[in-house]
């Protein structure tokens, strides 16, 4: 009988680290562009956020010659893992923007997309609720928007209706909207399951790589773009889409891209223990202002609960963008308890903080040939990124056609759903399942917050993206994100790291090169 | 293996507390025992303070009138267990608990199974409280944040010391042993930060530690925030009336334990949302007829031979109770 955790899928397209020698294994070393082959890309997408991935794996169905490039050193590793994790339904979506038509197409899409790519999401619904009468008077304006969004759903709700959906609400509650199509989802595992399909089809995928330069080849007619990273590696490439995020303006400078200002808003949460999940229901919205959609209380896909964000303008490169305050998860903590009663009393496991690309020019910022032939600016992708990014993707597969000339024809070995691999994910537990046929170490805890075995761990090491960061390893089993954040398994997952790829334990690094674990030295008593 | 086995007490937790009232049912002629632990070895926190020359012994053993390393005083205790019928269950980790029927299932390396018992002693231990359950300190996810237990890992297991110029938070006996064990192995002088005015650690204890460690000491702190790259990182205190920066390399949060009740949490067994704590009856029983509580789970911060000590009493409550449900 097969094993679990030993299935491999095949897969077509090539995967680089460009990391220093030891920090992860040779064959998974970039060491020059020729491992990349020697014909031009006919797309080269820079940012594998959420974003760049959707794009990626919607490209992967056609026969190109696909590149995705990120600085850091797993897929989906800035403002894509910090966020509210929610699947929009874009009820609250200015009608009539590409915003709105993108979230329209995305909801419909998105049901299917989950399974075929096998990401976790839980259609709880949403209830928006009213504490103030200002508030309350907003909602059938928000109501009649929501229905201009074609979301024909959404209606109002009585205090009284609250209270029996929700019987921890709090007093103060005057009334609600309901919005049935609201979800939440994995906004870790959304990024990985695009970036895997992408790799199996045949996208090339290079993390750690930092672009320094981008030559503009100026020809009126198939020009050939070179990006150059920082330690000097050239690739070709017809075309180039900047998913850049919160990097985009300065990605944009290297390459002449017209002007747009970034400023990210920096939003931060209070993560609560799983304790905190018989409290909600539902996802609970705040009446949103001109400025934010304000503070709300949501289950996670994982069984806690978040509470969050707050919204202030952080300059562009403000080092502080993904810091949180203590003022801040205070704030949100106030915002959170007027919605719901108890939430004070339950214990806050961690705290986190992301950016949003928020552009003062304008969101989906989209510009085709900007600053060069075939170059694509992407920007002011805010908070429905995560939502929106396989909508947005055909959106502009359709437009590069058009605007960029790219040639589209069907790949017909391309697999439209995620391939199934030697890590099954973090739901599918090797003793549960339907057929149990389990090795030793899937019964051996690592993480026992969240019940991890070191035999998951080890899978996930080997899933197509081979993780080998502790942050990687994370975002994907789980582990250490329980509330212990670490305790327990921090020092004995390294270890499985180091064991199963062979990386010293002193190389083993948070998010990549940099962020060894340890101060790389023997201790000296001991030496 | 049989998929299903009864016992007449099984325990939770195969630290000192938990061996303790192995040990101590034993001596009160009560067969039948299970103790279940989730690591690959006995001997709980103590276990994972190794013995090693150059190292810092740092757990106080009153009955000796001795301080030794915490590998010595566990052996010893588990040496205790050895002469018992107790069954021992190795690398079991209880994935559900059912308060009523006393009921666990568990799942090791051979599989699931489930056990029952007339009595069930949850000896879980504590662990280090995280950051954020502090809500003092705020910025930065930093690379190299650990606990004092990771700290152990890396210089006993691994012979690596794991940070150059520590920044300590915490300032009770744990906090100490830490800052000693890190100096002791070729760190700079740690600083360390405590809300309180003076550390928690007692006068003696600190003497104690003296000749390894004087940690430049930042009390009074209101508030922490964190900034840095990667690697370094630099910590601004914040009192009343000052503010002050200190740089590190890495920031080890000590001490502050925080109760493992999750299984009573799962269970919905009396527990105080925000502190963690037990809700406690009389004789340590927990919330749930025939469950039990022992050693560092019940809160608070006790050394290993206080654990086992309890542990051992607790048997004799427990003995008392299976007598009690037998002629009812």
């Amino acid at each position: 009988m097969e094993r679990f955790g030993t299935w491999q899928p095949k897969i077509r397209g090539k995967l680089f680290y460009n990391w220093p020698k030891g920090s992860c294994e040779e064959s998974l070393r970039f060491k020059s562009s020729e491992q990349l082959g020697t014909e031009p890309y006919d797309v080269v997408i820079v940012g594998a956020g959420v974003i760049g991935c959707g794009l990626a794996y919607k490209l992967s169905l056609y026969q190109l010659r696909v590149l995705l490039v990120d600085r850091l050193h797993d897929v989906g590793e800035g403002t894509s893992k910090a966020n509210s994790a929610l699947v929009h339904s874009g009820y609250d979506a200015e009608p009539g923007t590409l915003e709105s038509e993108l979230l329209y197409k995305a909801e419909i899409e998105w049901p299917d997309l989950a399974s075929r790519l096998k990401i976790p999401i839980d259609p709880i619904g949403g209830i928006m609720m009213a504490v103030t009468r200002e508030q309350e008077n907003q909602l059938s304006a928000a109501e009649k928007n929501a229905h201009a969004n074609r979301a024909t759903n959404v209606h109002i709700l009585t205090a009284k209706e609250i209270r029996e959906r929700e019987p921890n609400a709090s007093k103060n509650i005057l009334g609600g909207l309901s919005v049935p199509s609201e979800s939440i989802g994995d906004p870790f595992i959304t990024s990985i399951a695009y970036a895997e399909v992408a790799l199996a089809n045949g996208v090339d995928i290079l993390l750690g790589t930092n672009i320094s330069n981008v030559e503009i080849d100026s020809k009126p007619r198939a020009p050939i773009h070179h990006i150059v990273s920082s330690d000097n590696h050239r690739i070709a490439t017809r075309r180039i889409v900047n998913a850049a995020g919160l990097g985009g303006r300065h990605f944009a400078d290297k390459y002449g891209g017209s002007r747009f200002d970034i400023n990210p808003r920096r939003g931060q949460f209070a993560l609560l223990d799983k304790s905190a999940r018989s409290l909600i229901q539902h996802i609970l919205l705040p009446v949103p202002t001109a400025h934010t959609k304000g503070v709300l209380v949501s289950p996670t896909i994982f069984g806690n609960v978040i509470v969050g964000p707050t919204a202030e303008d952080l300059p562009l490169d403000d080092p502080t963008s993904t810091h949180t305050t203590i003022e801040g998860i205070r704030k949100v903590m106030e915002g959170g308890s007027k919605l719901v009663n108890g939430l004070n009393n339950q214990p806050i496991i961690a705290t986190y903080s992301g950016a949003r690309c928020a552009c003062k020019q304008g969101s989906y910022l989209i510009r085709y040939n900007d600053g060069g032939k075939g170059i694509v600016t992407l920007t002011g992708i805010r908070s429905t990124g995560l939502t929106a990014s396989v909508s947005l993707a055909d959106h502009l597969i359709n437009n590069l056609n058009k605007e960029v000339g790219l040639e589209l024809s069907l790949d017909k070995e391309a697999i439209d759903s995620r391939p199934k691999s030697a890590w099954p994910g973090w739901w599918q537990r090797p003793f549960e399942c339907e057929t149990p046929n389990a090795r030793e170490d899937h019964g051996c805890m690592s993480c026992y917050c969240e019940s991890i075995s070191i035999g998951e761990i080890a899978d996930s090491i080997n899933s197509p993206l081979r993780p080998r960061t502790m942050d990687a390893i994370k975002r994907r089993t789980r582990a250490l994100m329980g509330r212990c954040q670490g305790f327990d398994c921090q020092v004995q997952i390294a270890e499985i790291i180091s064991d199963r790829t062979g990386i010293e334990i002193n190389k083993i690094t948070k998010n990549g090169p940099g962020s060894e674990l340890v101060a790389n030295s023997q201790a000296e008593a001991f030496a | 293996m049989s998929n299903k086995e009864h016992f007449k007490v099984a325990i939770i937790g195969g630290g000192p507390a938990g061996i303790g009232v192995a040990v101590g049912l034993a001596k009160q002629g009560v067969n039948s025992v299970v103790l279940i632990e989730r690591r690959t070895q006995l001997g709980g926190t103590p276990q994972g303070y190794r013995k090693k020359s150059g190292s810092v012994p740092t757990f106080i053993e009153w009955t000796r009138a001795r301080i030794v390393f915490g590998e010595e005083l566990a052996q010893r205790i588990i040496q205790r267990l050895t002469n018992t019928n107790t069954k021992i269950k190795l690398c079991t980790h209880v994935t559900k608990v059912f308060p009523l029927e006393k009921k666990l299932s568990l799942l090791s390396p051979k599989g699931l199974q489930e056990i029952t018992a007339d009595a069930i002693v949850l000896a879980a231990g504590a662990r280090e409280q995280t950051p954020s359950e502090k809500g003092w300190l705020a910025g930065t996810r930093t690379v190299r944040t650990g606990f004092t237990r990771h700290i152990n890992s890396w210089l006993d297991n691994h012979n690596l010391l794991p940070v150059r110029k520590p920044l300590i938070i915490g300032s009770d006996l744990i906090a100490y042993s830490a800052a000693a064990k890190l100096r002791a192995a070729g760190s700079k002088e740690p600083v360390m930060i405590n809300q309180r005015k003076r550390p928690v650690a007692s006068l003696f204890e600190r003497l104690f530690f003296r000749r390894w460690t004087r940690p430049d000491w930042r009390g009074g702190t209101s508030t922490i925030n964190l900034s840095g790259d990667f690697t370094m990182i630099n910590a601004n205190t914040e009192d009343k009336t000052n503010s002050e920066d200190s740089g590190g390399d890495a920031i080890i949060y000590s001490g502050n334990l925080v109760p493992n009740t999750e299984l009573a949490l799962m269970a919905e067994m009396a527990v105080e949302s925000q502190s963690r704590k037990l809700k406690l009856f009389k004789g340590q029983s927990m919330s749930s007829p025939g469950w039990f509580a022992a050693g560092n789970v019940l809160g608070g911060f006790h050394g290993a031979q206080w654990c086992y000590f309890n542990g051992k009493r607790l048997a004799k409550t427990l003995k008392q109770y299976l007598t009690k449900k037998v002629t009812a």
